[in-house]
């Protein structure tokens, strides 16, 4: 009996039955697959990204500059926002919560398959679509303003870079409304991230019902690990948060495209609305960004400091107390736009309150290492380089709390130096210290030590020399995404550090990939527990096999899989068990030989189809004055609909399985 | 194949809430509804009240007599969709087959009545979608929540197309209840929007 | 025995029972007379003055109520599904809650 999984046959639908193959990936409804495909094409924005900050900072390295066109710079710092929280964090995130999410709980995929592929074809086409406007978007200054004097044609002007949105990733209206941003760049940043709110939607639902639903026998909740926990939290915030964005985008495309007055100010429209909307979604998103690599780190420092996580129940109480009180503070991003005495003193205090968890898991974090048995590889280092650049980003968030300092530093680089330490030193070194911690998993070898560690070193010093002078320069009066300043500013010394440091960033990141590449070819193999682990996803071969788990197991107690392999003495300190190494061979051998048939659900071509629809029909909506507009939208809307027919009608099961009381050797075949 | 993960009684191998996962995400997918709407009813509680800009304003042409009997119409709907619901659990093909089209048919009663008001307002008083920001709210909440009627309709007469060509089957069972959850949704939102929209001032 | 008829004879097995079709009308017989006094009180509800208002939200929070308890099943539901579904609202009712408040929709600070 060989190690590959049993796939029936095709009926009338023709279901692709390969999993070998271009094809195989562009059907597949494996998790680890969608993992993967979300990581790389995640890495990918993220470079895009990073270019585009490149180009901001070689830009602003001089006073005066005239590097980018201030339609250029507009465009750049609008999609190196908008690419970095929506194409690069969230699902870089994503590909953890997929690849990770059922091997942590010990099930063989999610709750549906193909709506999980469906999320992840939503997003991609969604990302084209919104850089798409690079080449079909158009910026144009406001009507009736080329005589006013001043910037405002010039607001828009330059090559090809200046047709992508410009106003801001958060489109503040009514200045990225019909009337002083007409065109179509901003069109496509409300439909593109629209497109991109429905695929994290979608996940949101799935991976609640995973959670709940598809946990191994013994499993409980509070024996799950916290990055699961944490994938949970943040399930919930997206399912809360994203249908506010999507009316709120939903109210801007009918601005723009079909004049209604939702944020006309001359005609009765409130901007301020759009505000509390965006950020009734945008506070929760900004923890959507961060609790994923705070579950990453709680999973990486325990295992480096051979020590089990520090207050378990504190962690996981703390996480959920996060993305419950992270609902009530979003009005500390309008502290200066008119809202009322009250409303600031009360989101003061609701903003000062989100501090306690944090707090909390910061201590139980230090507490982890302390005393602990530590090893500085590369993921142990990320994760203690979170820890400490998190603290630093989250102590400029509480002097942000305190509402008349915030007066002077919102809209000044000082935010900015804020939301990076939160975003690059937190979010970023805690997923890079997941990427290195399990590759092994993935790829069943190791990433080369040596250069992960100065691809840490390089990156953190350079972090730290691109944001940290940005509090002092944000004190000293440099305005946020201000497109020229004066030499007399005193600001450019310190703008050519900054500039430096990004470009060490860059040569990291450069090392990074070095480091995949060689690894993934020439690696030292890893088994499957290279790093003695405590959780069950290092209990299955390295590289997890197609069926994650030959039988699924049975779980005793938090990090189940550690307990298996050590022993507590009286004072209690881990013992290894005598038996450890010949469990891990018999795992290893029993983890690539099931002894019976495993029924995978099928691989479709429904929802890579039916996530081609829905670009479609937005590009139509953009272009709906025209013809050809509205055919657009007709071909999309039934793409879509035909997809979901063949979706519904889809056999899940060949005739000869339907006997096979199958429910939980299959994921759900949705 | 006598594996352990085919034994009769392996539905306990997992930690589970025990609602089935589809019934699950549909209850997901309506607490998540709740910020949807919520934004939109929101919206036009703070538009209705700014005076001082061209009318008529949806208040000032409201319909009551009218949009009652189309509410009533709804609320009614649930009434057949539960009992389609019920039919089914007790293996009466026919009767479901009936319940699912009455609620079909009284959901598009319903649509035909948002149709008939929409014209009136726009035809006979003037107001269009970009006459004044409450006109803008009242037409995209309303419009919204009438996709979702209509997005129910298609999904109860696909439901009843199965029914009649013979084809329902135990398994459907699971289907006709998440539809009935979808469209009592869906009958709760117009019930506050019937009230705060239409009846308070 | 395929996923959908195992979950549907688990359900059975865990499910309390359901509303009869008797039942169910009854329930229905109510909601009209509610919105039929609600509609009344539209017409006629200005001789309670202020309190027209607050007795018109409690008559819609009633069907709403009713609804969701008996004709969604929730309230015989298990628990999980009553929390997905009521921290949805929870959160709605409060996030808008306060955007109103502070947009003046309310007419108390403005």
């Amino acid at each position: 009996m060989t190690a590959t999984a049993e796939r029936p046959a095709s009926t009338i639908f023709q279901r692709p039955t390969s999993h070998t193959g271009v094809w195989s990936w562009i059907t597949t409804v494996d998790h680890k697959r969608i993992g993967i495909l979300y990581g790389y094409s995640a890495f990918i924005f993220m470079i895009i990204g990073g270019l585009e900050a490149l180009l901001l900072r070689i830009h602003l390295a001089s006073a005066n500059s005239e590097f980018l066109s201030a339609g250029e710079y507009n465009a750049m710092f609008t999609m190196h926002g908008t690419t970095m929280v929506f194409l690069f964090v969230m699902p870089m995130s994503a590909a953890f919560f997929n690849y990770l999410l059922p091997l942590m709980i010990g099930a063989r995929d999610v709750a549906f398959p193909r709506l999980n592929a469906l999320s992840y074809w939503i997003f991609l086409f969604g990302g084209i679509f919104l850089y798409s406007s690079f080449l079909f978007g158009s910026g144009l200054p406001p009507l009736g303003t080329e005589n006013v004097p001043g910037n405002l044609d010039a607001a828009t002007s330059g090559g090809f870079l200046a047709n992508s949105p410009d106003g801001g990733w958060f489109c503040y209206q009514p200045n990225c409304g019909p009337f002083y941003s007409p065109g179509t760049a901003m069109d496509y940043w409300a439909l593109g991230v629209q497109i991109l709110g429905l695929a994290s939607l979608i996940s949101a639902v799935n991976f609640i019902v995973t959670v709940f639903n598809m946990r191994a026998k013994g499993m409980r909740l509070l024996r799950m690990p916290v990055f699961v926990w944490m994938t949970l939290v943040v399930a919930f915030l997206l399912l809360f948060a994203l249908p506010i964005i999507a009316i709120a985008l939903f109210m801007v495309m009918f601005d723009r495209q079909f004049g209604t007055l939702f944020f006309a100010a001359s005609q009765g429209g409130d901007p301020i609305l759009w505000q509390h909307l965006f950020w009734l979604f945008g506070h929760p998103e900004v923890y959507v960004l961060i609790l994923p690599a705070m579950g990453i780190v709680s999973e990486v420092l325990p295992v480096f400091s051979r020590k089990p996580l520090f207050g378990y129940a504190a962690v996981v109480f703390a996480g959920a107390s996060i993305g419950f009180l992270g609902f009530g503070v979003w009005a500390h991003h309008m502290f200066s736009s008119g809202i009322t005495p009250v409303a600031q003193a009360a989101f003061g205090i609701s903003t000062m309150t989100i501090a306690i968890p944090t707090g909390i898991k910061i201590f139980n974090w230090v507490g982890t290492m302390w005393l602990g048995k530590i090893r500085l590889t590369t993921p142990m280092l990320f994760s203690i380089g979170f820890v400490a650049l998190f603290v630093i980003g989250g102590l400029s968030g509480v002097t942000h709390a305190i509402v008349p300092s915030d007066w002077q530093q919102t809209d000044t680089y000082y935010i900015v130096a804020h939301f990076h330490y939160v975003l690059f030193g937190g979010s970023i070194f805690g997923l890079f210290s997941g990427v290195y911690y399990w590759f092994p998993k993935l790829t069943g070898r190791m990433l080369s030590e040596r250069l992960g560690k100065l691809h840490f070193w390089l990156m953190f010093i350079g972090m730290n020399l691109t944001f940290g002078p940005m509090h002092w320069l944000g004190l000293q009066g440099m305005i946020r995404r201000t497109w020229k300043y004066a030499p007399e500013t005193g600001l450019e010394p310190w703008n050519r550090a900054v500039s430096v440091g990004a470009f060490m960033i860059a040569t990291s990141i450069a090392i990074f990939m070095y480091n995949w590449w060689t690894s993934k070819r020439r690696g030292q193999p890893a088994g499957l527990d290279p790093w003695d682990a405590r959780t069950l996803e290092w209990s299955i071969p390295s590289p997890v096999p197609e069926y994650n788990f030959a039988k699924v197991p049975v779980v005793h107690s938090l990090d189940d899989f550690w307990h298996r392999k050590y022993d507590e003495d009286e004072n209690g300190r881990a013992v290894r068990k005598p038996d450890a190494d010949e469990l891990i061979a018999r795992l290893e051998h029993e983890g690539n030989n099931p002894s019976s048939p495993i029924h995978l659900p099928n691989p479709s071509y429904f929802p890579i189809i039916m996530a081609s629809g829905i670009p479609t029909t937005f590009y139509g909506i953009i272009y709906h004055t025209t013809a050809w507009g509205k055919a657009l939208i007709a071909v999309g809307a039934v793409v879509v609909l035909s997809a979901l027919i063949g979706w519904g009608m889809e056999p899940l099961e060949e005739p000869h399985d339907a006997p096979h009381d199958t429910p939980h050797d299959t994921a759900a075949a949705h | 194949m006598t594996d352990l993960a085919h034994a009769p009684e392996h539905h306990d191998e997992h930690e589970s809430t025990g609602i089935d996962n589809r019934k699950l995400g549909m209850w997901a997918f309506l607490g998540s509804e709740f910020l949807f709407f919520g934004a939109l009813i929101s919206n036009y509680l703070l538009y209705q009240g700014r005076k001082g800009f061209p009318g008529p304003y949806p208040a000032d042409i409201y319909d009551i007599p009218f949009t009652s009997i189309s509410s009533f119409v709804l609320l009614m709907s649930s009434l057949t969709m539960v009992l389609a619901h019920n039919a089914m659990s007790r293996h009466d093909r026919n009767g479901t087959k009936t319940w699912l089209l009455a609620t079909a048919m009284l959901g598009s009663v319903f649509l035909g009545g948002q149709v008939f008001e929409f014209t009136e307002f726009i035809t006979e008083h003037g107001m269009k979608t970009t006459t004044n920001p409450a006109a803008s709210a009242f037409y995209v909440l309303t419009g919204f929540h009438g996709t979702h009627v209509a997005i129910g309709v298609i999904m109860l007469l696909s439901l009843w197309g199965i029914a009649r060509r013979g084809s329902l089957s135990d398994r459907h069972g699971l289907n006709v209840e998440l539809v009935g959850l979808y469209w009592h949704f869906v009958d709760i939102i117009w019930i506050v929007i019937f009230t705060v929209v239409y009846l308070i001032r | 025995m395929t996923t959908e008829q195992h979950s549907a004879i688990e359900a059975e097995r865990h499910d309390p029972p359901h509303p009869t079709p008797i039942q169910y009308v009854k329930i229905a017989v109510v909601l009209a007379v509610l919105t039929g006094i609600e509609v009344a009180l539209f017409y006629v509800g200005d001789v309670f003055g202020g309190l027209q208002t607050p007795m018109l939200l409690v008559l819609a929070a009633l069907k709403f109520v009713i609804v969701v308890g008996w004709y969604m099943h929730l309230r015989f539901e298990r628990s999980t599904a009553q929390r997905f579904f009521g921290t949805g609202f929870v959160i709605a009712l409060f996030c808008y809650g306060i955007v109103l408040l502070a947009m003046g929709a309310f007419a108390l600070s403005r």
